[in-house]
């Protein structure tokens, strides 16, 4: 392993090369102004509680772009008269906590069975191989949507944590749907580091496949698992807003950006279109950035390595 | 006038930028076609003297099973009921004349009027009048459920029906007012598939899944639809239909939500028109089991509420503020006008749970049918109870599982009621302890005394003041929270006049309409 | 130069060219010059990072965005300047007058074009000529390259031919428009020896037949000997020595040209005979200009005067040019090169003659996937035979050589043996032990007895591992070592391949080639093994380089007694280093010798081919006809019969196709597998080796 002092370093190089290419710099500025958001919305959203209707309903906005002027309401009121600027500012956090953590637990089991995959090959690969190809093949957000309707439905009693699961579905479906994604990643790039002679130097010395894994493979195979990471991440918040606005995801009164889109569609787009437009804004503007990021941080890895 | 709060500086300058971002997506030629159709429409409208109506595809046509209004607008059309209501829930004769009914309450002589036609040409009967009360009986249908009371029917002297009860109710008449209650021809074969009615219009083609068209009935007892052809247009969702109007496509659209009536009704081109109904949304906590059944967590729940805070934005002032009962100003004297429920006072609902032993406050799912204004209803429930310390999860059931299995089981949900045409109906389906639909499973002795009292009395003030009381009763104690009653909606193009709104929309009634 | 003006080609004349890095320009190549004629065989030699590709690109105008030429310098191309030309101008020269062989064919090749097209529309753009013409034109080129079938060459996706084939192709392409200038750019680097013979053979008759001038750019000195009639040695960017091939090779002057000279083992010499005289230190980094000489830090002669001043480049007034100080000091024999160790290596071991290892009837057989064709049919496709039948024996502390070309199942035999890949056949025994199959079945014990040396040290250690760890790593798990003696030992272990300590802590990034494999060697030496295995552990070196790493493996495995099976292509670098050569071909042996008899008759009719092939550092014996085809048969259709029947140039007739040959005995252990008595093998060997001298 890379002593920390090598590692900040490294990481140092990459950011600095992802910030060198303006469209990519762009993108991470923006996808970090949205974690700050989603880190300190409580602290920043004028009116904390996202389901505060103490306000006059279907307030128009008061943002004024020319003047800077925000106003009371700068993205105005809801139907129930919430504040929508709160309501954006507050539902980041709970799009950067599942898109954020499902991606991750993808990528921590994807990356385990890819690598193993990749390295043992035969049978189990072959196997495991044909199943992710199956689960590929569905497109995501079909599997996404029968996979929450499943877990939703389950009968069976598994005490608290029947809550558990029902609050963090959409992390779940998050996660077992990318690990086929990421799992494939990651064995491609095993079959590529299992050729090299360091490996071979290894089983020369009868490590054990674990060390082998983690120690030897590993750490080349990061690279193109943070990059896919990246994607898989921007992917996840479109999944988020995507359920969220077929209503499979999170539930009211929660400030998800998908449902907010939802509930301010039909009759209420021609009363209050801030309602949903900027929910709307804010999810595109965020997946392009996170696509932008991704997109830097494939070309800095492919510039270092 | 509603409640619209606006910022006046903004909203022309965004409304402008719309339409010009509009203007810019369209072609010119687009927009000039868009901007001369209605017109276009209307010309032809009137030419061929149609008259058009969106409606939701309907499932049947068969009087046993319809139920939607695009269902029953056929049957009200097609066929005649013996009574109809008005909107303000009065009966009003049809195919029976007129009626009496004789002193001891159990019989009642119904005159079938003598002028009223088949499509077909021969006369209505008496004899077809029993023969579709015995269609339905064979078919054990609801509207045979709905005479039960019924010991017998028979014809009587000239054209004539007889029926005789077991037992007094005022509100009987009420039963024959039933959507699926129309009268059919004796030995009718195919129903629901060929339609020899008595109505104001005959079934020229249906074509499934896209239109019905309709012509006048021009021998009908009523007098000739002044109106040559009415075409129901059919629609998948409300939006469409809502597009067709706004469209020029479609001449009129009946029910709708409310911030679609909302954009219609500052729209000089169009004739919306709203009307109250005895329809409501509730939420209920159960009665019998704590926390409900103390009598104090009820009423935390009332003052934690601001109704009419709920009924503006929830309902944006559609229909009419509710008071924590069923029987609404669609009942006339029978509401409690003077009725006045508490002004909401967080604190106080506080106290009351601390005296009923939850100081710290209430956690509770509240089970919310997922559809329509629902949601929106809970979300604003909830967060007015938080500050009382009544912290609600919001459950968001599936309709079809809901009705069938938790809905009378869970403690603490919304639901609602859709427009029935007596008070009476409503308590005796869910207010009193022995009530089918009892879902807060509330029992109270008075309650139950006057419900019973209002059943057989035929004494208007009798039933007036036992009304008032449970009302009363309701709104101190009861279990539920009624903070508005919805309005019945129609939009009707401008040169459209004559269609008098029923607040159930499919018995709305066009052989009056006109075009011009 | 005597060279009458009409007749230079390419004159250049202070050539510096520059990379952007990190903001600053730095010179890649410095003040370089050169005079070309037509007709002549230009050698530009150097190792990695020398300049000698960048020169090349500087030529064809191809420098990088981040590259430039700098003011000042002159190139001259058949009396026209080079560098005054525009992009449209230079493009009419690229498809015509000069043309560029690239060193990787394969990559230059368009992968989803069939070979025919591609050369059609170069012929085009360089001839004008379109449709039967041009295919005509492009049949003449295949025939003359020696493509053998061309109709169906010119069908093929590059991808289906050969590493020869593609270079043919390229050659064609670059010759079809008649070029006046040919720049080779390690044109047969990557290739086995016997198809870089065909390859240069064709290069050479090409050239004899026209008037092309040609720069062959490479750091093969063999190659260089056998080709060209002039040579310029580039060091870091400048010019050390230039001058006729012959005076270079025979007498250079030069410190780093006579380095160079002297660390290529020459067929016969051993390390039992004399060690070899590496260069010391690594070829230098791009970097900022400085004052000295650029090869003072690795100079054995090197004076105080050689790190201040910079010498300049002389020209003599017979022709040669030359930048060193010291340079009359040299050529009057007052310096000489002197080996760190003047000792040989002593075969200290080989008295004790205890059998190490036996490999009886080893196959390994790999299964080919059956087509749809084949399932349909119910055949199964012939298995590749990569080793088909070694049987082989191994002492103690011997080293023994296997040579072959690519293809020939050597590395499938090491892998065998080292264990990561399972035999399918015959027998493995080490001390006398049966040995099992796979690494993952084998002891710890058998592990640590047997190690490897891989072949490319850029592959070979871990990249997140620092060379403390991967040294440390088979301390602790094959030798048992706590970690801090494990500490202690893999210091020892770095000292004994000679790198300082504080290379512990490094990374292999930051390690040259050569010290990585010197690292890769201390980790393999690490278990105490018995047996090493090398596959090519310098073939991917640097020249300067591979002589120290040849030293080191023979002095580790004299003072450890290790035995190796070394595996190289190079005939001469395993005659130098083993005691015992095997020649494997096709997954069989053909001949096996001590070190003394392997070069002299008798030999296996195919060891003589290779023999022949090997492109000697001497001007003064060039190969003047290779003896062997480069069609390799597939191990898949393996010949009937003697397997080399289909490429031996001695074939006696039918038998060679009929019957597999017998072992003959030429004594002393020396055995050859061929239906020519040995007798007649020596006198007709000995016939025709005595009439190569003659001319």
């Amino acid at each position: 392993m890379l002593p920390i002092g090598q590692r900040i370093t490294a990481s140092l190089q990459m950011i600095k090369a992802l910030l060198r290419q303006p469209a990519s710099a762009l993108g991470t500025l923006i996808a970090a102004f949205f974690l700050f958001l989603a880190l300190f919305g409580g602290q920043l959203a004028p009116y904390p509680n996202p389901n505060d209707q103490s306000h006059n309903a279907r307030v128009s906005p008061t943002l004024d772009i020319g003047s800077l002027q925000f106003g009371e309401h700068p993205f105005g009121t809801d139907r129930l008269g919430r504040d929508v600027y709160s309501r954006v500012i507050l539902g980041a956090s709970s799009i950067f906590r599942i898109a954020g953590l499902g991606t991750l637990f993808s990528v921590l089991i994807g990356s385990a069975l890819g690598l193993l995959m990749g390295y043992r090959g035969g049978m189990f690969d072959e196997i495991t191989g044909r199943v992710i190809d199956a689960l590929m093949a569905i497109p995501a957000l079909l599997l996404a949507l029968v996979m929450v309707g499943i877990i939703r439905n389950m009968d069976f009693d598994i005490g608290s944590w029947q809550a558990e699961l029902s609050n963090n579905v959409v992390l779940l479906v998050i996660a077992v749907l990318y690990v086929p994604v990421v799992a494939r990643v990651a064995r491609s790039a095993t079959l590529d580091i299992k050729t090299r002679e360091f490996v071979e130097a290894a089983e020369i010395r009868g490590e054990t496949t674990a060390y082998i894994l983690f120690r030897e493979i590993l750490p080349s195979v990061i690279p193109a698992l943070v990059v896919e990471a990246s994607l898989r991440f921007s992917y996840a918040i479109f999944l988020v807003a995507s359920l969220g606005f077929l209503g499979f995801g999170a539930r009211p009164p929660s400030p998800d950006w998908g449902l907010m889109v939802n509930e301010n569609r039909g009759g209420y787009y021609q009363l209050t279109p801030w309602a949903l437009e900027f929910p709307a804004l804010a999810i595109a503007i965020l997946v392009i950035a996170v696509n932008l990021m991704s997109d830097g941080i494939r070309r800095a890895v492919q510039k270092s390595a | 006038m509603k409640k619209q709060t606006t910022a006046p500086t903004n909203s022309p300058s965004r409304r402008e930028f719309l339409q010009v971002f509009a203007a810019g997506a369209a072609a010119a030629v687009g927009t000039i076609a868009l901007e001369f159709a209605p017109l276009a429409h209307i010309a032809r409208a009137q030419a061929d003297n149609t008259l058009r109506v969106a409606w939701l595809t309907p499932a049947t046509l068969d009087p046993r099973s319809a139920s939607g209004d695009a269902e029953i607008a056929v049957l009200n059309a097609v066929y005649d009921y013996l009574i109809e209501t008005d909107a303000a829930a009065n009966l009003v004769p049809r195919l029976a004349a007129s009626w009496d009914l004789s002193d001891d309450g159990l019989t009642y002589t119904l005159q079938i009027r003598d002028d009223a036609t088949w499509h077909d040409g021969s006369a209505v009967t008496v004899d077809d009048v029993l023969w579709t009360i015995q269609w339905h009986q064979d078919s054990e249908s609801t509207v045979a459920s709905l005479l039960s009371s019924v010991e017998s029917v028979a014809a009587g002297e000239g054209n004539s029906l007889v029926v005789s009860l077991s037992e007094p109710n005022p509100d009987f008449l009420y039963n024959l007012t039933d959507n699926k209650f129309v009268i059919l021809k004796a030995d009718s074969e195919n129903i629901g598939e060929a339609f020899n009615g008595s109505g104001p219009f005959i079934l020229e083609e249906m074509i499934p899944g896209d239109r019905a068209i309709l012509s006048a009935n021009a021998n009908y007892w009523g007098g000739a639809p002044a109106i040559d052809r009415l075409e129901f247009i059919y629609f998948d969702d409300q939006q469409a239909g809502i597009a067709a109007v706004q469209g020029g496509s479609a001449d009129g659209i009946l029910r709708m939500d409310n911030p679609s009536f909302l954009a219609f009704s500052g729209d000089v081109n169009f004739n919306a028109v709203d009307i109250p109904t005895s329809g409501h949304h509730l939420a209920r906590i159960r009665a019998d089991r704590a926390p409900g059944n103390d009598v104090r967590v009820r009423q935390a729940f009332k003052l934690a509420t601001d109704r009419q805070a709920i009924w503006e934005r929830v309902q944006l002032g559609f229909g009419a503020l509710g008071k924590d009962s069923p029987i609404g100003p669609a009942f006339g004297q029978y509401f409690l006008a003077d009725a006045e429920p508490p002004a909401r006072d967080t604190e106080a609902a506080a106290a009351l749970l601390a005296e009923a032993g939850y100081s710290d406050g209430l956690d509770m799912t509240l089970h919310v049918p997922n559809s329509g204004s629902w949601p929106d209803l809970a979300q604003a429930l909830a967060a007015q109870w938080e500050p009382a310390g009544i912290r609600v999860e919001i459950q968001l059931e599936d309709e079809n599982s809901y009705w069938v299995e938790d809905w009378m089981q869970v403690d603490l949900g919304v639901t609602g009621w859709g427009a029935r045409p007596t008070a009476q109906l409503y308590l005796d389906l869910a207010y009193h302890s022995e009530a089918p639909w009892n879902e807060s499973h509330y029992s109270d002795a008075r309650v139950d005394e006057l419900i019973e009292l209002a059943r057989s009395s035929f004494d208007e003030a009798e039933r007036t003041a036992a009304y008032h009381e449970i009302q009363q009763i309701l709104l101190d104690t009861g279990p539920v929270v009624v903070p508005y009653f919805f309005a019945q909606f129609m939009v009707l193009a401008g040169h459209v006049s004559g269609v008098a709104l029923h607040p159930f929309a499919g018995r709305t009634n066009f052989n009056n309409a006109s075009l011009g | 130069m005597m060279t009458p003006a009409s007749d230079l080609l390419l004159e250049i004349e202070d050539l510096t060219l520059s990379y952007r890095i990190d903001k600053r320009w730095i010179p890649a190549v410095r003040n370089f010059q050169l005079k070309l004629a037509r007709g002549q065989v230009y050698g530009l030699v150097g190792e990695s990072g020398s300049g000698k590709s960048t020169i090349a690109m500087a030529l064809m105008r191809f420098l990088s965005g981040n590259g430039r030429v700098e003011s000042g310098a002159k190139m001259r191309f058949a009396g026209e300047d080079l560098l005054g030309k525009s992009a449209a101008e230079m493009r009419a020269i690229w498809a015509k007058r000069i043309k560029l062989v690239p060193q990787n064919a394969g990559a230059a090749l368009n992968p989803s074009m069939r070979v025919g097209p591609q050369v059609l529309e170069s012929i085009r753009a360089a001839i004008g000529i379109d449709g039967v013409e041009a295919e005509r034109a492009m049949m003449r080129m295949f025939h003359d390259v020696n493509l053998i079938d061309p109709e169906k060459v010119a069908r093929r996706y590059p991808h289906e031919l050969s590493g020869g084939m593609q270079q043919r192709v390229m050659i064609a392409m670059a010759l079809v428009s008649n070029p006046e200038l040919l720049i080779l750019d390690e044109p047969t680097t990557g290739l086995d020896v016997t198809t870089e013979a065909v390859i240069l053979d064709l290069i050479r008759q090409l050239i004899a037949e026209r008037d092309t001038g040609v720069l062959y750019i490479t750091h093969n000195l063999g190659v260089v000997a056998q080709l060209c009639e002039r040579v310029t040695v580039l060091y870091a960017g400048e010019i050390m020595e230039d001058d006729r091939a012959d005076d270079l090779f025979h007498q250079a002057w030069h410190p780093y040209t006579l380095g160079l000279l002297g660390s290529l083992p020459r067929p016969g010499q051993n390390k039992r005979d004399a060690l070899l005289h590496p260069i010391d230190g690594n070829p230098p980094a791009l970097k900022d200009s400085s004052h000295a000489c650029a090869f003072a830090e690795r100079c054995a002669f090197a004076e105080d005067i050689c790190r201040d001043v910079k010498p300049p480049l002389e020209s003599l007034p017979d022709g040669r040019a030359i930048r060193c100080h010291r340079w009359r000091e040299i050529r009057d024999g007052e310096l000489h090169l002197v080996a760190d160790d003047s000792a040989a290596a002593e075969p200290a071991h080989e008295g004790r003659a205890q059998s190490l290892m036996r490999v009886a009837d080893l196959t390994k057989h790999f299964t080919v996937g059956r087509s749809l064709a084949d399932v349909l049919s119910h055949s199964a496709p012939p298995p590749i035979r990569a080793v088909d039948g070694v049987d082989l024996a191994l002492n103690a502390g011997q080293a023994l050589g296997l040579v072959g070309e690519s293809g020939s199942g050597k590395t499938t035999l090491a892998r065998l043996i080292v264990g990561l890949q399972e035999r399918t056949g015959g027998k493995l025994e080490l001390l006398g032990m049966d040995i099992r199959n796979s690494v993952r079945e084998r002891s710890p014990d058998v592990l640590a007895k047997i190690q490897m040396v891989f072949q490319n040290p850029q592959n070979a250690l871990n990249p997140y591992m620092s060379v403390r760890d991967a040294i440390r790593r088979p301390l602790i798990k094959l030798r048992g070592m706590n970690p801090g003696d494990a500490d202690a030992e893999a210091l020892a272990l770095l000292r004994s391949v000679n790198l300082r300590a504080d290379y512990a802590d490094r990374f292999p990034g930051e390690l040259s080639g050569g010290e990585k494999q010197r690292v890769a060697i201390a980790r393999a030496f690490a278990s105490d093994p018995d047996l090493i295995i090398c596959d090519e552990p310098v073939s991917a070196l640097d020249v300067s380089v591979q002589a120290a790493v040849l030293n080191l493996l023979a002095r580790l495995q004299d003072q450890n007694g290790t035995a190796y099976l070394f595996i190289s292509h190079d005939l001469a670098a395993v005659g130098y280093l083993a005691d015992t050569i095997a020649v494997m071909y096709l997954g069989q042996l053909f001949e096996v010798a001590g070190r003394e008899d392997l070069f002299q008759p008798p030999f296996h009719p195919y060891t003589e081919a290779l023999f022949a092939a090997i492109p000697v550092a001497d001007p003064r014996h060039r190969v003047e006809a290779t003896l062997l085809s480069d069609a390799l048969p597939s191990a898949q259709y393996i010949p009937g019969g003697c397997r080399f029947h289909t490429r031996c140039p001695r074939a006696i007739g039918p038998i060679c196709e009929e019957e597999e040959p017998p072992w003959r005995d030429a004594g002393a252990g020396h055995v050859i597998r061929c239906h020519i008595p040995i007798e007649e093998l020596t006198e007709a060997q000995t016939k025709s080796a005595a009439g190569a001298a003659m001319d």
